[in-house]
């Protein structure tokens, strides 16, 4: 016993000796030797204060605080060329470290198991981490490399449907995940009606989503979100890269404007598949293509200060002859300033931009019709970063959103409604996020968000009980109305149970303000998205997870298992045979109601090697309980699959040569089909029973990938991509239909109708 | 503009789509009483039929309802006790349809009572019949039926539009109402996705105003029929009350204009 409390003691007197040293900060930032990049998630440490170690801020930035010395400081992270720097630490330094490519990767890597970035020890629960440079030789549809797409693979997120970009993540709906790009919330995040997204992987960076358990910074939405950042441009040199496709094309340009210190990147990408339909006799007054366009400038003005300017523009165009046109279409942008206020304060400033429209127009003889809808957001971001010591690193900040909604309208000569007015909405969070090293194997992430959403005036807000309107609420031209607040508190831990192996918990209330409005089952450009109101509440996301975490074989594969248990309030549904076009108040034809998702998430993936990817397991149930519909009984959601599985491999062969391969399998959504039908006016019309008592069949698909890379011709790389999607042809329902037989009318018969089977794919790339 | 937009993705990906009838196990449901009821302000007699559902897989014959007892009153104090002339088909003897006037149907099936009220609106004329050369997706030039009628200033109409194009009925729901063009000249196209409308084709138009809740009817069974893109399926809303029932009791007004597309 005295044993014990002599070590004790002894304990407790280093660690004062510790605390009794003077201690100093080391702070600066991480970079990519040959771009100039800023690098996120590096490692930074040293052996003898292994528990002291930090990784640097996803605009590189990093702070580590010791006790005066002498280090030999290690920068280290997965694909990078672990380097060490020897300190004397005697006073508050600025160190900024370039770090090399590894190009040794295809070799096995130990990683280190005291590496920081290890996702053994952060206590981000629910979080994945997409390599823009890994997924780039996955097979995906037409050759369109899509990051979208492959978060798909990633347990818990599913694909909204066949080549589809939109997702659901742990049974919520699309409109519940946060897409972000540069910090601009992106509400339309795909092209074509979905089957390609708005993100052009050659601009980007780093890709990142959170299941649901977000750090207090985030906000806004239920699900999920997903941080997406573009590339800065290499400040060394100039490089041109580019891509040619069967269906599109791309071209970046990046360079430094000032070496060293400032530079820009310009990525552009246009589809061409209308150009091969106008060439065909029946189409060749047609038009169908999108592109878009990425632009981002950084410039450092010194060494504690950078800024950047960020846009992205995308528009859809479809036509046919002049009888119609469409065009539709995301715009953002984003001007940030980091400034490293102190050695242990880092401080980021953002004023966001966003926009997305739509615009169509019908003509018709001699009439003009026209519809169209915007939303449009200006959004100010505050974040701090502080580094109290090594124990504490906190984040806090502030962020308001000033939200235009532009309703639905129909103009034209001929039919014009009442001039719906615009909507408007203010939306303020302020938080604190603290991240707890409490022990050396307990690290304890908690924060508190508070949210507030008010209407702002003018308008007449419509007040429906039960669908029956009880009250007309004016507001005058920038009154303040209705305002909704919230309390989000935010909480995760992780427990090392040993260098391998670890245990993360969480919990996380979210609550979400805007909301899309689509009865549909597949996703629309005019969608009307409409803010809270005193008829739609906030919508309230409680999410408990917990997961265990083991690495082995030298950290050469990662395994993990998550559950989670989802209470949704507030959601919204529609009234049987709700009409969200023609109606004067879409809000009349809504239902309120509650739901529930829980699951578990398996995942195994090796990171290292000749052979890498993973397999990820989901096995889970969301249910939705609404007032008015299935005889206000619990009824799954559309989105509900029993079980959902994703193989990825890729295989490096030689030099030149890369393999890869990707199988899916899925349950099929729940959906709804007749149990019955009877005639009305000698046709035969359906008699459903309940909501969503059906399932589509099974989808299961095996894609093929190969990559040949020529080898470098001075400055000049290229590669070719081969792909077949859905290589054993299965024909997967993409959808399933009740009709009258057409021919015979004393039956009525079950279509389905599949999309894409062996679609090849080639895809030429170069870069000098 | 949801069916226009729907057709896309359809005509995008038509090259890589392929259709096939499959045989699906589908659950076996209850019989349940359909009942189709209409008065019109032309002359009578007017109809109830009343059969019963059947399950999916089966053909489509479905079972009248006989020995209904079945009561039409209106708000004049007219009590009109129909006849059934054939199995499960009841006919009117003394029912006149008027606009603005309510009629109330009253239909007892074994001891279960089953009530439905529709109010005939006021007539609105189709003034006039156009087509248009309409260059659909496919480059093909085909018309498009426009009818022109003038909305009344009050805000509430409803219609809806059939179509019989060369002795062939169009089997879609064409229904509008006012919150768009509300008391104005209307003329809005007309697009079948089923038939092409070409020149020199014979059309027989029926513009029908209809009330609010046959409105909401045909409009959810017309969201229902624009394929698997379209809203999750659920039986439309209808106006019978007291025991439950399918279909819809409908007093509305009726217009024909037959014209050749030119």
């Amino acid at each position: 016993m005295a044993k014990i409390i002599l070590t004790s003691f002894a304990l407790l007197y280093t660690v004062n000796l510790l605390y009794a040293q003077q201690r100093y900060t080391v702070s600066g930032t991480v970079k990519d030797e040959t771009t100039g990049e800023t690098l996120t998630g590096i490692s930074i440490y040293t052996f003898n204060y292994l528990e002291m170690g930090t990784s640097s801020n996803s605009y590189g930035f990093y702070s580590l605080t010791l006790p005066e010395g002498d280090y030999d400081l290690i920068f280290s992270a997965i694909g990078y060329e672990t380097d060490t720097v020897r300190i004397t630490l005697k006073s508050n330094m600025k160190l900024d470290k370039s770090l090399s490519e590894d190009h040794f990767e295809l070799q096995e890597v130990v990683i280190s198991v005291n590496n920081k970035g290890n996702s053994i020890r952060k206590a981000n629960i629910g979080l994945e981490k997409i390599d823009v440079k890994e997924v780039e030789n996955l097979p995906v549809i037409f050759g369109e490399k899509d990051i979208l797409k492959t978060i798909q693979l990633m347990p818990g997120v599913k694909s909204a449907g066949e080549g589809n970009s939109g997702f659901f993540v742990r049974g919520g709906s699309t409109d519940q995940n946060l897409i972000l790009l540069d910090e601009a919330p992106v509400y339309n995040a795909s092209h074509l009606f979905g089957f390609f997204s708005t993100f052009n992987s050659d601009a980007l960076k780093d890709v990142e989503i959170i299941k649901g358990n977000s750090p207090a910074q985030y906000g806004g939405r239920l699900s999920s979100v997903l941080d997406v950042v573009m590339k800065e441009g290499n400040n060394q040199k100039y490089t041109v890269s580019g891509g040619l496709g069967l269906i599109s094309s791309k071209l970046s340009v990046e360079g430094p404007i000032q070496k060293g210190k400032s530079s820009f990147i310009v990525s552009g990408r246009r589809t061409y598949a209308d150009l091969f339909l106008r060439a065909t006799e029946d189409f060749k007054d047609n038009s169908l293509y999108f592109y878009d366009l990425n632009a981002k400038v950084n410039i450092w003005i010194n060494e504690s200060n950078r800024l950047f300017f960020s846009g992205y523009f995308g528009r859809d165009v479809l036509g046919f002859g002049d009888t119609f046109g469409a065009e539709w279409g995301n715009g953002t942008g984003t001007i940030r300033w980091n400034s490293l206020v102190s050695p242990k304060l880092f401080s980021n400033t953002s004023l966001i931009y966003s926009n997305y429209d739509y615009d169509i127009n019908l003509h018709s003889g001699s009439s003009e019709f026209n519809v169209n809808s915007t939303i449009r957001d200006w959004n100010l971001k505050q974040d701090f970063e502080y580094t109290l010591n090594y124990k504490h690193k906190i984040r806090f900040g502030f962020n308001n959103i000033y939200h235009t909604i532009i309703p639905r309208r129909f103009e034209g000569d001929i039919v014009i409604d009442g001039e719906k007015n615009n909507r408007y909405g203010l939306e303020n969070a302020i938080y604190f996020n603290n991240t707890h090293q409490v022990l050396g194997n307990l690290t304890i992430d908690y924060g508190l968000r508070i949210s507030s959403y008010s209407l702002i005036g003018e308008d007449t807000y419509n007040v429906y009980d039960n669908g029956t309107l009880t009250d007309r609420i004016y507001l005058a031209n920038g009154e303040f109305g209705k305002a909704y607040y919230n309390l989000e508190p935010r909480l995760q831990f992780s427990y090392m149970l040993s260098n391998r192996n670890s245990i993360k918990g969480g919990y996380a209330r979210n609550t979400q303000n805007l909301h899309l409005l689509t009865n549909s089952t597949s996703s629309s450009p005019i969608d009307q998205w409409v803010g809270s109101s005193y008829n739609i509440k906030p919508e309230i996301s409680d999410q408990v997870s917990l997961g265990y975490f083991h690495n082995f074989s030298n950290n050469k594969y990662q395994f993990s298992v998550e559950g989670y248990y989802k209470d949704l309030k507030n959601q919204i549904d529609y009234k049987n045979g709700a009409d969200l076009v023609s109606v004067d108040d879409v809000e009349s034809e809504l239902l309120f109601g509650k739901g529930r998702a829980y699951g578990a998430e398996l995942m195994l993936k090796k990171t290292t090697g000749k052979l890498t990817g993973w397999i990820g397991y989901t096995l889970s149930r969301t249910e939705k309980k609404i007032d008015g519909i299935n005889n206000n009984d619990w009824y799954l959601a559309r989105q509900d699959r029993t079980h959902d599985l994703s193989v990825v491999a890729m295989y490096e062969l030689n030099d030149s040569w890369s393999l890869s391969g990707v199988f899916v399998y899925n349950t099929g959504n729940a959906v709804t089909f007749p149990s019955g039908k009877y005639n009305m006016e000698g046709t035969s019309v359906f008699y459903y029973t309940e909501r969503n008592g059906y399932r589509m069949p099974a989808y299961h698909r095996l894609d093929l990938g190969a990559t040949y890379t020529k080898p470098h011709q001075g400055r000049f790389e290229s590669s070719w991509n081969f792909g077949i999607y859905n290589a054993y042809g299965r024909e997967n329902a993409y959808t399933i239909t009740f009709e009258n037989h057409p021919d015979d009318p004393t039956r009525t018969r079950v279509l389905q109708t599949s999309l894409f089977r062996w679609v090849p794919s080639i895809t030429y790339n170069f870069k000098f | 503009m949801k069916k226009i937009l729907a057709i896309i993705p359809a005509v995008l990906f038509g090259l890589a789509s392929c259709e096939k009838e499959i045989d699906i196990d589908l659950n076996d449901s209850d019989p349940q009483i359909v009942i189709e009821g209409a008065i019109t302000d032309q002359p009578g007699p007017y109809f109830v039929a009343i059969s019963r559902s059947v399950i999916f897989s089966i053909p489509n014959n479905y079972p009248p309802v006989s020995g209904a007892s079945v009561t039409i009153t209106d708000n004049g104090g007219n009590t009109d006790v129909l006849t059934e002339v054939q199995a499960g088909l009841y006919q009117t003897n003394t029912t006149v349809g008027v606009p603005g006037k309510t009629y109330n149907l009253n239909i007892s099936i074994d001891q279960i009572d089953y009530y439905a009220t529709s109010t005939m609106p006021q007539k609105v004329d189709l003034d006039s019949l156009q087509f248009e050369p309409w260059l659909g997706p496919n480059s093909e030039s085909n018309y498009v039926a426009l009818p022109v009628f003038t909305d009344p200033a009050t805000l509430g109409n409803n219609y809806r539009f059939l179509m019989t194009i060369n002795g062939v009925k169009d089997k879609r729901y064409y229904v509008y109402n006012d919150i768009i063009g509300n008391g104005l000249i209307n003329s809005r196209p007309i697009f079948s996705p089923d038939i092409d409308l070409n020149l020199d084709d014979t059309v027989e138009f029926e513009m029908r105003c209809i009330d609010v809740a046959t409105y909401v009817y045909f409009n959810t069974l017309s969201q229902l029929s624009g394929g698997g893109m379209g809203v999750t399926p659920a039986n439309p809303p209808n106006n019978i009350t007291g025991g439950r029932a399918l279909g819809i009791f409908s007093a509305y007004t009726t217009q024909t204009l037959t014209q050749r597309v030119q």
